[in-house]
């Protein structure tokens, strides 16, 4: 009868026998436990470190000690001759089990990886990376062997690593042989989605990294992780070269239409940009171009056609068809860039529809509002507003012409969130007394120490002005001034830096009325689709979302009514979902059937869009109970008439 | 508001009055209260309508121009409008009262967003125009059937896109080739149109909102029938 022992892993809590004198990685493996290597358990790359947790354990019933462990090798004691040791860490690939152990996995030895994604929504990604890197030791070629050393490679890849029907690309093909002279037969590949080897290198050596980016028609954002570990190394961002072609969206689509080589040249701007924003987060991680092996692309469905050079011209107009919705995976030299390594893979997200691109499917893969429970609802607000509202495991989406008023523009004295752009209003209901603070400074308008002076109001600031304006009774509730002028003065002359007071006037409370009630009846259409009468939480993703006050939002009714402390912002959704298909290859597999899944409501053509649109528009959030009636001019007029009716009655 | 309100205990001119207010409040029942009782004292159908109805909407458009009234407002004044409109149609065509004029309209292929043109439907109409409101997402070839169909004198297009505005040209062209584009006033309209875009494009003038759509559609056709006496 064969001696065995007992070991229990933590955190996993598997526990099982096992023989003596098993090598512990094998033991791990044979009880379900996945404990990372890169080497193939050669002692070489330290990935599968764990430690010993001794005392007795009784919920095992054992006794584990560090001794149970077989003694420290040379060759492992040449690793850590070489490499820092923490505590009492031990290879679990040169140890064997000689006695009863519980084993310590620590969370970078795991082959399950999770990062936590710290922003405004902490995200727990799973790592689980489309490349991933193998070291193997490959026969050295013999005169009596015809084949080549890719046929030899694929032999040691599939019995070192159960890896086979693998095909290599013509960049590592190049690198093959040279790899493998210099590395002693012994090299180091990273294979793409368990299929495709992407780059050979000498020897044992690791470094595979991914760039995710949300590809906005304003801003081009990178987030360069660690594809092993998933840990983020560096952020960058730059401005979409494209915007000299055109501001927004629709001008740039009109560009690619009206100009003969325009989607040419809109695809070559978007692609430096890329380049160049590669480059920046390279640099910040100390990474080379060579070592960038992945990238994630997500954008709307103007972006995606344009990166991947298609004419984006059916974008422009109803019925707004996608040349193709699905997930896309391309070497970055089909895109043209050139920024990371020549091998790279990149991967776009599909598009959920023709106004609701792939960057919304990002949105979606970093939320999933279909699995809270209840009645969930994200918008990420811009000149579009992008609304996905999930229940009862499914999930409902829109897109809505907000337009760019929530922005600053179409706004007398708005601007863009700026240092110096007025984001908080608040007004006295009784004394109308106006105090406001602006970005970049934490202190009130009349308090001292205040910054100044102002130099516009941003959109956040305006939702709250207006809001605020309500409730002091300055408009009505059709938005309409109650006494007409030049508007509300929201900081005076003296506090500005354009020579004269910030106001707001009637038509700004015009253009907000119009792009809340955009995006509250985009939202109403989309709960009467899904028979959701009350929200349960609102999650606004984006910059904007950030900083607008959930409160005042709610008090001008740009959103339904839910209970303020469930408004929630989720900053950069988008961004966090792109980063989620970079490092979890099973999510962003799941995502063209999500997309497929996702039930589209054309909101333009639905018959009761324009009733709700009408509906959405007046201001809720008046002054409280007690304040003067608001008087139609038809019933004094009416009383006037009736009044003289009388006296020409009384004269007769 | 019907409590105390004897309308035969007011005077005409100032019933009148009335029915501009009730327009403005969009108070489709007292509108057509006062409408009826015009008709009993003898007013003619036309004058009815244009001294109560049209003139009442005059306001209505004004204070929309200002921003005083907004989208809501002027929808439901529309629709009191139409109530009112809805007791002297028939009445008109029997009497074989003056047309102030027809028009068709709707938004260009591509674009489906049609709210404000619903507006310039509702204004218009407001301003005694028959509109023919064909929908959305029309092709030249649709315009001209219509334009065929109905014979207006103004013909009204609508765009919210900068991609789906370029259209608008095509269309005129297509009026041009049919020797259709004389016969009608363009106008256009939409988020990304401006004046210089409806003069590139060839139409006769870029308006900004519904009311200006109605004043400009007025002057426009009162310069014609100057010009081209019947």
């Amino acid at each position: 009868m064969p001696v065995t022992h007992r070991v229990a892993f933590s955190p996993s809590g598997r526990q099982g026998s096992v023989p003596d004198g098993a090598r512990l990685l094998d033991a791990a493996s044979s009880l379900g436990v996945e404990i990372e290597s890169i080497c193939g358990g050669r002692q070489m790359c330290g990935k599968c470190q764990v430690s010993v947790e001794t005392g007795e354990f009784a919920k095992h019933g054992m006794v584990s000690r560090a001794s149970n462990l077989s003694p420290v090798s040379a060759r492992e004691q040449a690793y850590w001759d070489h490499h820092v040791r923490t505590e009492d860490r031990r290879l679990a690939c040169a140890a064997t089990v000689c006695g009863d152990l519980s084993i310590f996995i620590p969370p970078e030895s795991a082959v399950h990886k999770q990062v936590v994604a710290k922003g405004a929504a902490e995200r727990v990604i799973e790592v689980r990376p489309a490349v991933r890197q193998y070291y193997v030791e490959c026969e050295a070629a013999q005169l009596d062997d015809r084949r080549g050393d890719w046929e030899r490679l694929q032999k040691a890849l599939h019995e070192q690593w159960g890896l086979h029907g693998l095909s290599i690309g013509l960049f590592a093909l190049r690198q093959l042989q040279s790899a493998l002279r210099d590395g002693g037969h012994a090299v180091s590949v990273a294979v793409w989605q368990g299929s495709e080897v992407l780059r050979v290198q000498p020897g044992y050596a690791e470094g595979v990294y991914g760039i995710a980016i949300d590809v906005g028609s304003t801003t081009l954002a990178g987030y360069l992780s660690d594809l092993r570990t998933g840990q983020l190394l560096s952020t960058a961002g730059t401005v979409n070269p494209q915007i000299r072609f055109g501001e927004d969206l629709m001008s740039r689509v009109s560009y690619a239409m009206t100009q003969s080589d325009g989607t040419a040249r809109l695809h070559e701007a978007v692609v430096a940009g890329l380049n160049e924003l590669i480059g920046e987060c390279i640099r910040d991680a100390g990474v080379s171009p060579e070592q960038v092996l992945d990238l994630v692309l997500v954008g709307n469905s103007v972006m995606h056609h344009l990166m991947l050079g298609i004419d984006p011209s059916e974008l422009g107009g109803a019925p707004f068809a996608l040349s193709a919705s699905g997930a896309f995976d391309l070497t970055v030299r089909d895109l043209g860039i050139t920024a990371a390594s020549p091998a790279a893979r990149a991967h776009l997200l599909p598009c959920i529809a023709g106004q609701n691109g792939a960057d919304n499917m990002a949105v979606l893969l970093a939320e999933m509002p279909h699995r809270k429970g209840g009645a969930v609802l994200v918008a990420d607000i811009g000149t579009n507003a992008e609304i996905l509202l999930g229940s009862r495991d499914r999930i409902w989406a829109a897109s809505s012409p907000t337009g760019p008023a929530f922005e600053g523009a179409q706004i007398q004295h708005g601007q863009r969130a700026a240092p110096g752009a007025i984001e908080r209003v608040r007004i006295d209901p009784g004394t109308r007394a106006v105090t406001f603070k602006v970005i970049g400074s934490d202190v009130w308008s009349h308090e001292p120490g205040a910054v100044l002076p102002a130099t516009g109001i941003c959109g956040s600031g305006i939702i709250e002005a207006i809001a605020e304006m309500r409730r002091a009774g300055i408009i009505r509730a059709d938005g309409r001034f109650e006494e007409r002028g030049a508007g509300f003065v929201i900081a005076a002359a003296h506090q500005t830096s354009i020579g004269a007071p910030i106001v707001v006037t009637q038509n700004d409370v015009r253009a907000i009325q119009l792009a809340k009630a955009a995006l509250c009846a985009g939202i109403k259409l989309l709960m009467n689709r899904a028979g959701v009468t009350r929200l349960d939480e609102i999650r606004l993703a984006g910059a904007f979302g950030s900083f607008i006050s959930p409160r005042h939002a709610m008090a001008i009714g740009m959103i339904p009514e839910c209970e303020v402390t469930n408004v929630i912002a989720v900053g950069n959704a988008a961004g966090d979902g792109a980063r989620i298909a970079l490092l979890d290859r099973e999510t962003r597999a799941q995502a063209p059937g999500l997309a497929r899944m996702v039930e589209y409501v054309s909101i333009a053509v639905e018959p009761s869009f324009q009733d709700e649109f009408v509906a959405a528009m007046a201001l809720p959030g008046g002054p409280a109970a007690g304040s003067a009636p608001e008087r139609s001019r038809r019933e004094r007029r009416r009383q006037l008439a009736l009044a003289g009716a009388a006296a020409r009655d009384g004269e007769s | 508001m019907s409590e105390n309100n004897d309308l035969t205990q007011i005077e005409t001119s100032e019933l009148l009055v009335i029915i501009h207010e009730d327009l403005y409040d969009g108070l489709a029942d007292e509108v057509v209260q006062s409408v009826n009782e015009l008709l009993r004292r003898g007013m003619s159908p036309y004058e009815t309508l244009t001294q109560g109805l049209v003139a009442g909407m005059d306001v209505v458009g004004v204070d929309f121009r200002d921003g005083i009234l907004f989208v809501p407002e002027v929808l439901m004044a529309a629709k009191a409008m139409k109530a009112g409109m809805a007791v002297l149609r028939p009445l008109l065509a029997e009497t074989g009262a003056p047309s102030i004029g027809t028009m068709v309209i709707g938004t260009v292929k591509g674009d489906i967003h049609d709210i404000g043109k619903n507006l310039v439907t509702m204004m218009m109409e407001g301003a005694g125009f028959k509109v023919h409101d064909i929908g959305i997402n029309n092709d030249a070839d649709k315009f001209i059937a219509a334009i065929r169909e109905h014979k207006p004198e103004v013909l009204g297009m609508s765009a919210l896109l900068t991609t789906t505005m370029p259209y608008m040209k095509t269309v005129i062209q297509a009026l041009e080739r049919e020797g259709l584009r004389k016969e009608v006033i363009v106008l256009v309209g939409g988020a990304p149109v401006n004046a210089p875009f409806a003069e590139a494009v060839g139409a006769d003038a870029y308006c900004r909102d519904a009311s200006v759509a109605v004043t400009t559609a007025k002057a426009r056709l009162e310069e014609r029938r100057n010009a081209v006496p019947v």
